[in-house]
């Protein structure tokens, strides 16, 4: 209690000193704390879009079905059964089928995904419903980054080429009947959705699915015949790139902290050296060495402290104005391929505030020990001429 | 009663590749209540002796025993004690924490103690009524005046009602108007606490309150006389 009184009363004596490490400090604070904000506000809003968008609450995968081996797309089909029937009833799953086809926009040729979707499905956000208000029984739909890839607009008409079940190429003008826009790039680029029942019968796969995406309440992970992938494993990849950002993001943070704890460390340092008589005071009025290192360590940690209630005078508003308003990010998004919504919107938990301020708390005390550990050296009487050097 | 006792005591520092001698086997016997000062030049080695008895260094040769503790076997943490407790300390350059106000400075000795805060604020302002500075508690030290910033010090000295009180040329920094207040201030203290003060000083103005005086020259004791005084008669 002694200790933290003189630090605060010797932090407020030393004025701008103290004030210019507290601000610097408190920056530190107010940027880990905005990155890693940011980047859980991005890895939230990604996760809900992607279950919203693709996968629900995970995905039953045929056995031999492998995202990245187009050739298993062929023989990964599964007859859907009278259970699972049951469940896309009940909304509880929804049948993917998945072929690989070519199309030809503007006589080019390009290589694509085409998905068997239920226009009646409401499991995922993909606007299915516009396939089945369309006349046409080759209507498709796709998203924007596909479009633009594409060159095609709604309206426009698409020579597809695909082959059967048997290896049997056919072909046949698809329309495009609506262009959606959505911020998971695996929904949209390379891939175009039709009437699962038009699909079957293009690849004589009668009654037959790749995948089933089941409803955010779905909660079975056991279907006989199919492969439950869980959240962990189809976000696997998102959660690698969340990762790397962390973790170049940290080194930024790191730097900005270490020349914080340097100014931090250079104070205390100079402090220990101008104030050489003070300590000798304290030695000849009975205080123990330990207990003098122990104040000044308070000293330089209490920076910490008061940098955290520095930066929540500035950082508060700051967040709650860019959690409200988020960050726009526009086109840039797009282009990255990632999944990032247009507008980022930071997510700050109390998780991240507190392991923030311990962080930054615990090393401005390591850092203010250091030097302080030369008391414990100190002669009283070297102490009180002020001649250690 | 004895208070203080050197025996055969030497006192060396390595100086370069050798030593220097501050104190040559020095004998001394130092009885409750006194007021004495240790006189002599500068390098003859009162400071180092008032250091040893302060227990803020130790002897390399014989023993100095301070209330019947041999400062040489003290760890650092019972000689803290001893300086806590028993010892007052007053500097030539008064050595008042600067952040701090003048009853704050005076509290601090009372803080390492196990007080209450209403004791403690009693010990402070008698402290204070002492040295005539109940009207500057919430002075800072920069606001006070040299006279002043040595009766802060003394009451900060004297708040714990120290056996001893050692004083490194308190006098040094003052005109002779607030030596005289300050010496006047520090026998009153000693006739009514019963305080021993032990001086380091080679000031006149000191010598004329002193009630024995101890030369030093070269590190050795040269002389140790009773003083009769009109000013250290006067308590």
């Amino acid at each position: 209690m002694l200790a933290i009184k003189l630090a605060f009363k010797n932090l407020m004596g030393a004025g701008l000193r103290t004030w210019l490490n507290v601000i610097v400090l408190s920056l530190a604070f107010v940027l880990i704390i905005f990155y890693n904000g940011l980047m859980d506000g991005w890895n939230r809003q990604a996760r809900n879009d992607t279950q919203d968008w693709e996968i629900g609450n995970g995905q039953f995968w045929h056995p031999d079905y492998d995202k990245f081996d187009p050739y298993t797309i062929e023989e990964s089909n599964e007859v859907i059964s009278d259970e699972i029937q049951t469940l896309i009833e009940e909304d509880k799953v929804t049948p993917l089928l998945i072929r690989q086809i070519t199309i030809y926009p503007q006589g080019r040729l390009m290589s694509a995904r085409l998905k068997g979707v239920d226009p009646n499905q409401e499991i995922i956000k993909l606007p299915s419903a516009d396939i089945r208000n369309s006349q046409n029984k080759y209507a498709a739909i796709i998203g924007e980054g596909m479009a633009n890839a594409t060159k095609l607009k709604v309206g426009d008409q698409v020579l597809m080429r695909w082959r059967d079940k048997n290896g049997t190429f056919d072909a046949h003008e698809i329309e495009i009947v609506s262009i959606f826009n959505c911020n998971v790039p695996q929904v949209e680029n390379g891939t175009i959705y039709m009437d699962i029942e038009v699909v079957q019968e293009m690849a004589n796969l009668h009654n037959q699915a790749t995948m089933l995406v089941t409803s955010r309440d779905y909660e079975n992970t056991k279907l006989e015949g199919w492969e439950f992938k869980d959240l962990n494993f189809l976000l696997a990849e998102f959660d690698k790139i969340i990762e790397s950002k962390k973790g170049g993001g940290m080194v930024l943070q790191s730097i900005l902290l270490l020349l914080a704890l340097l100014a931090v460390f250079d104070t205390q340092v100079l402090s220990i050296f101008r104030r050489q008589k003070e300590i000798g005071t304290y030695m000849a009025l009975g205080l123990t060495r330990t207990r003098i290192v122990g104040i000044f360590t308070v000293e330089g940690a209490a920076h910490s402290i008061l940098a955290a209630i520095v930066g929540a005078i500035y950082g508060i508003p700051l967040f709650i104005y860019l959690s409200k308003v988020g960050i726009y990010y526009g086109n840039i998004a797009k282009a990255s391929g990632l999944t990032i919504a247009e507008t980022l919107y930071p997510y700050y938990s109390v998780g991240l505030i507190i392991t923030s301020i311990i962080i930054v708390v615990v090393s401005a005390t390591i850092v203010s020990y250091l030097p302080a550990r030369k008391i414990s050296k100190m002669s009283p009487t070297q102490a009180l001429k002020g001649k250690i050097q | 009663m004895e208070i203080i006792r050197i025996e055969g005591m030497t006192k060396r520092f390595p100086v370069g590749n050798g030593e220097f001698t501050a104190l040559k086997n020095v004998d001394l016997s130092i009885a409750e209540g006194e007021f004495v000062g240790l006189v002599g030049p500068s390098g003859s080695g009162k400071t180092t002796l008032l250091n040893i008895i302060g227990s803020l260094d130790t002897p390399s040769d014989g023993t100095a025993t301070v209330i019947n503790q041999d400062v040489s076997s003290l760890s650092h943490k019972q000689s803290a004690l001893l300086r806590n407790i028993h010892l007052g300390f007053i500097f030539q350059t008064y050595n008042l924490l600067p952040v701090y106000t003048v009853y704050e400075n005076v509290e601090f000795a009372l803080l390492l103690q196990n007080m209450s805060a209403t004791a403690r604020k009693k010990a402070v302002m008698d402290a204070l009524d002492w040295v005539g500075l109940t009207d500057k508690i919430k002075s800072k030290p920069a606001m006070l005046s040299g006279g002043e910033s040595q009766r802060v010090a003394i009451a900060r000295a004297m708040v714990k009602k120290p056996k001893i009180v050692l004083a490194d040329e308190p006098t040094a920094n003052l005109d002779s108007e607030n030596s005289h207040h300050i010496l006047q201030t520090m026998l009153k203290l000693n006739k009514e606490l019963k305080t021993t003060f032990v001086f380091a000083t080679h000031d006149e103005k000191v010598m004329k309150y002193l009630r024995r005086k101890i030369s030093l020259a070269d590190g050795k004791v040269i002389a140790d006389e009773l003083m009769q005084t009109e000013k250290s008669k006067q308590y």
